[in-house]
């Protein structure tokens, strides 16, 4: 579960740069559209040049105040308004603190579930960059959105879903590139490593299951008549 | 009409195809009298979450010049099993599959509601995607580090299995050799002297005798020549890294100098590089740079600060140095990579040109992408990157690579060209006609890289001659087929079979104008000037442009002779007149205000949008917000511009949202913050809101606008609306005077009707003009 939020983009670097959605907002993009801003309005054919309604001038005194929303109003012409606007919204504050432990500790685990099958240059890499984690984490150098997003990634990761784990790292990579890239490529490959050892985890014992199988045509009897039954071997009084 | 109206969306829902002519006139010399020529907006890989591709190969007809593909137009004689090709009318024998088929169990392709079909290929190799990072690193240090956190986030964004490589250059070029052990190696060129490929393979190594193959399949490509570009999930790691180490070009730069940037030669060495190692098959090839280059071949402007970078003034007056010999080398380079499928990328972000005008040609005929920004620490760049790798509802990339696309016609048709990013193949045959409009004398086209609204526009000569009956059947055809690999490296083709009416001009003429398509053939149209405005003047492209609109309002217009203000189109073309006013003020064919960069970018992105982003290029979108009412469109008119509305403008390139005098007061005021004003809140709100929509979806990512009447950036929208108001009647409009010079669509229509264009009076004659009619001045 990614955030979904809009910021403002980078008016040093450019008066004009639009807005930053999130990673979530990104995706989310491509459902279908509330208004299609397409129509147009012909010319009159007559080629009269149109005449405003009212002008002010300037100098002239200022206007009166807004019509009045009432209960009997209208809605609003556009329809209900979508949780994130284009200006800058707060995020909610979370009330508990993630601790650092409750998402090391499962990658140390993980990793170490995987040193048999990876190599070893591979597992040192990794091991150097949750050191990395750790260390930025404990020097308070990470915000609470990205501590709080390696927990679920964590969550995700020991549940054994892959994909909810990449995308978090995804939507991580894509929102706080600045704090998190350099150890992030670790987490990732030990999701990709995590995934691929329990695919082969998987596959084992579905060829172990397979050979059972394969044993059980001619020697059904046994395996499903327990030790001390009348047709086992041992029991043959 | 509105029956028509249905007719076109439903066809370019299914087909991805619009036609300027839904009912075609059925002679050479009657569609030529018809102005706007026969031609058609092709999408190929319009996005279709609702047509599966088929499992199976496409059943061709056995006529070797023919080898049109079996589609719903096909005769069938399901007792015999045979079909007959409907272009060149060949019996054919359906293959022993299909050995099942009837009239009650018809495959797919023969079913009218596949007149666009895809198949899957599965015999063939599928090689990985690759990409090749060409990265300036004559940056500055917050640039270059904000260039490589994106690149960082990008390496999680592609397929675990994709290749990457990475070449930096500066003063040198340096291609990185990608390993898993400690040490990073790379090879340096010097940025001086150009390299034939064949230099490039044998200096990189890429020619040593085959190492024995690691893999077992034998299309596996050497291990050595993959030392430069290996999968992410091998080399993630070490590629995070070395991004993250990179540095800013060493080589001081003394004052009054810009940095020496080797853009020419980095490019040369990427392309070398992968038509050594990879060639046919996809590879996108991104150059990210911060500025132009300035040595070496495809330089565009020397080091000194003080000689600036080439404008359109100096173009003209031939005074730009570096110009013929830049582009030829970009354009050496740019057909090189197209014909090994490769497509090459420009993301260029700097606050002056980097060479865009040169260097075009690198993605205009490959089909890759041109990004233009102020920096790359802007979120319009990072955003518009991410967006790249955006995925479709499969959870595949929408970007393809590779693509042939081959146009048959029946026999009253003639392919003339095509204008889009691509290259010709050409393919001569019986369907290509002699008389070219965009890239013509060819039938097949390639399109290295492209994505669901890649838009090629294709142009159509009628040949029966005049008198001539109307064929039988009394319809044309056209089938379109695209081969492409798909992001998920499947090799896939995609078939469109359409048909549309002939008619009698001249007995017809009122079904053949009902069925005119205006915004096709504005596009259209508008594609055909923008193409002739790379090779002639401008002030010439306008004369024919205007030309063109008299002559379609001489055939299509009632009218009393006599009496001007009799003139009258009908509903078909009632918009038509509005497209052409503000396509010869847009950006494409207008060279003034903007650098030539600037143009070529603007150009870029008009050559290959679809019908509907192209429309919104030519003349935005206007939407005017109120108490009076849910939004609603408005003319692009200065009139439209009123106190109590606020106003948004989509130029594709830029979202502009405006508030009325009287609704900033309100605004600065405070109402919106305030209980009982609550529906004004909501109403500054609702722009924003359907602003945030086309944001996040569009690419390139607009520019976006905030401002208010008296803004200084309120000149975005005063400068595309129609000045109907003048100095003459609205003192306050100082600023819509400054951008009035051109001639108000008023004027124009008088003139219309007069049958002269107004730029050809002189001065005295347009005084007496304006006396005689009684209309305001400009």
């Amino acid at each position: 579960m990614a955030e979904l939020y809009v910021k403002p983009g980078n008016k040093d670097r450019g008066w004009n740069d639009p807005p930053q959605f999130s990673y979530g907002l990104q995706t989310q993009a491509g459902g279908p559209k509330r208004t299609s801003l397409t129509k147009r309005v012909a010319a009159p054919q007559d080629g009269s040049p149109r005449v405003p309604i009212s002008e002010t001038s300037p100098g002239a005194p200022p206007v009166g105040p807004p019509p009045l929303s009432s209960k009997a109003s209208r809605p609003p012409p556009v329809g209900s308004s979508p949780a994130c606007s284009v200006e800058p919204t707060n995020f909610p504050v979370i009330e508990c603190e993630t601790l650092l432990e409750d998402v090391l500790k499962p990658l140390e685990e993980a990793l170490d579930d995987c040193r048999g099958h990876t190599k070893k240059q591979v597992c040192d890499d990794i091991s150097r960059r949750l050191a990395l984690l750790q260390e930025q984490w404990a020097g308070g150098k990470l915000s609470t959105p990205v501590k709080k997003r390696m927990a679920l990634l964590v969550q995700e990761l020991s549940s054994h879903r892959w994909d909810a784990a990449d995308d978090i790292h995804r939507s991580l990579m894509v929102d706080h590139v600045t704090e998190v890239s350099q150890w992030m490529v670790g987490v990732k490959r030990l999701i990709a490593e995590k995934r691929s050892l329990s695919s082969e985890e998987t596959s084992e014992e579905k060829s172990t299951a397979t050979a059972e199988e394969h044993q059980t045509v001619p020697g059904i009897h046994r395996l499903h008549n327990p030790v001390g039954s009348p047709d086992s071997p041992q029991t043959i009084s | 009409m509105a029956t028509y109206l249905e007719f076109i969306q439903q066809n370019e829902e299914r087909d991805g195809v619009r036609f300027s002519w839904n009912v075609w006139p059925s002679s050479r010399l009657e569609a030529t009298r018809m102005v706007v020529p026969l031609a058609c907006l092709l999408t190929p890989l319009r996005e279709r979450p609702d047509l599966p591709p088929v499992q199976y190969e496409p059943v061709l007809c056995s006529r070797p010049t023919c080898k049109a593909i079996l589609n719903p137009l096909c005769q069938v004689d399901y007792r015999a099993k045979l079909w007959a090709c409907n272009f060149c009318f060949q019996r054919n024998q359906f293959p022993p599959a299909y050995t099942g088929i009837s009239e009650v169990n018809q495959p797919a392709e023969l079913m009218p509601q596949f007149s666009t079909i895809e198949y899957v290929i599965q015999r063939g190799p599928q090689s990985p995607l690759i990409f090749l990072y060409v990265v300036d690193t004559c940056l500055e240090e917050d640039d270059l580090q904000a260039l490589k956190e994106s690149l960082q986030m990008s390496l999680s964004l592609l397929p675990p299995d994709a290749l990457v490589g990475l070449i930096t250059f500066g003063r040198m070029v340096q291609v990185h050799e990608l390993s898993c052990e400690g040490i990073s190696k790379s090879f340096v060129f010097r940025g001086t002297k150009d390299l034939t490929a064949k230099q490039i393979q044998d200096m990189l190594g890429l020619t040593t005798p085959a190492m024995p193959m690691q893999q077992a399949r034998p299309q596996e490509h050497p291990f050595v020549s993959s030392r430069f570009l290996q999968p992410i999930q091998k080399i993630d790691m070490n590629l995070t890294d070395l991004l993250g180490e990179l540095q800013r070009d060493p080589w001081p730069v003394t004052q009054g100098k810009r940095p020496l940037r080797s853009t020419g030669v980095a490019l040369s060495i990427a392309v070398g590089l992968l038509e050594g190692t990879f060639p046919n098959t996809g590879a996108r090839i991104m150059l990210f740079t911060g500025g132009p280059p300035t040595q070496g071949p495809g330089m565009v402007v020397g080091d000194e600060l003080k000689v600036p970078i080439r404008s359109w003034h100096d173009i003209e007056k031939d005074n730009a140095r570096f110009m013929k010999k830049a582009t030829k080398h970009y354009e050496m380079l740019a057909n090189r990579a197209a014909t090994n499928g490769h497509c090459i990328d420009i993301y260029a972000c700097a606050l002056d040109q980097t060479g865009l005008l040169e260097m075009k040609c690198c993605a205009n005929l490959t089909g890759g992408h041109m990004v233009m920004g102020d920096s790359f620490n802007t979120s319009l760049f990072k955003q518009t990157f991410q967006r790249i790798f955006s995925k479709d509802f499969n959870g595949n990339f929408r970007m393809a690579f590779g693509a042939t696309l081959e146009v048959k016609t029946s026999r009253e048709l003639k392919i003339a060209g095509a204008i889009g990013p691509c290259v010709s193949l050409n393919v001569k045959g019986p369907c290509v006609s002699e008389n070219e409009l965009g890239v013509g004398g060819t039938s097949q086209w390639k399109i290295c890289g492209l994505d669901p609204t890649s838009t090629l526009g294709i142009y159509f000569e009628v040949v029966n001659q005049h008198n001539a009956p109307i064929p039988q059947g009394g319809r044309g055809a056209i089938q379109f087929v695209t081969q492409y690999q798909h992001s998920s490296t499947q090799r896939r083709i995609r078939v469109t079979t359409v048909a549309r009416n002939w008619a009698d001009a001249q007995s017809h003429l009122r079904h053949i104008e009902a069925a005119f398509d205006q915004e096709a053939a504005a596009v259209l149209m508008a594609r055909l000037g923008v193409f002739r405005a790379e090779s002639e003047e401008g002030p010439d492209v306008l004369r024919w442009l205007d030309r063109q609109l008299i002559r379609l309002c001489q055939k299509f217009g009632q009218y009393n002779k006599e009496d001007p203000t009799s003139f009258r189109l009908s509903d078909s073309f009632s918009l038509y007149p509005q497209f052409m006013f503000h396509l010869r003020r847009s950006p494409f064919l207008q060279v003034f205000n903007n650098s030539p960069d600037e143009s070529s970018y603007y150009r870029h992105h008009f050559a290959r949008q679809d019908l509907t982003q192209s429309l919104i290029m030519i003349q935005p979108i206007l939407y005017s917000y109120s108490f009076h009412g849910p939004p609603e469109p408005v003319l692009l008119d200065s009139s439209s511009i009123l106190a109590d509305r606020i106003l948004l403008m989509d130029t594709f390139f830029q979202i502009v949202i405006y508030l009325g005098e009287t609704i900033a007061q309100w605004r600065k005021a405070g109402y919106q913050d305030m209980p009982e004003y609550e529906n004004f809140k909501h109403l500054l709100q609702a722009p924003l809101d359907d602003a945030q929509e086309i944001l996040q979806a569009r690419f390139p990512m607009p520019r976006y606008i905030n401002t208010e009447h008296g803004g200084s950036q309120a000149r975005f929208l005063l400068s595309k609306v129609n000045p109907s108001q003048t100095h003459n009647n609205l003192y306050t409009w100082g600023q819509v005077m400054k951008y009035s010079r051109r001639m108000s669509q008023q004027m124009k229509c008088l003139s219309l009707r007069k049958g002269f264009t107004w730029k050809r009076l002189s001065h005295t004659e347009k005084i007496l003009f304006q006396l005689l009619t009684g209309s305001s001045t400009i």
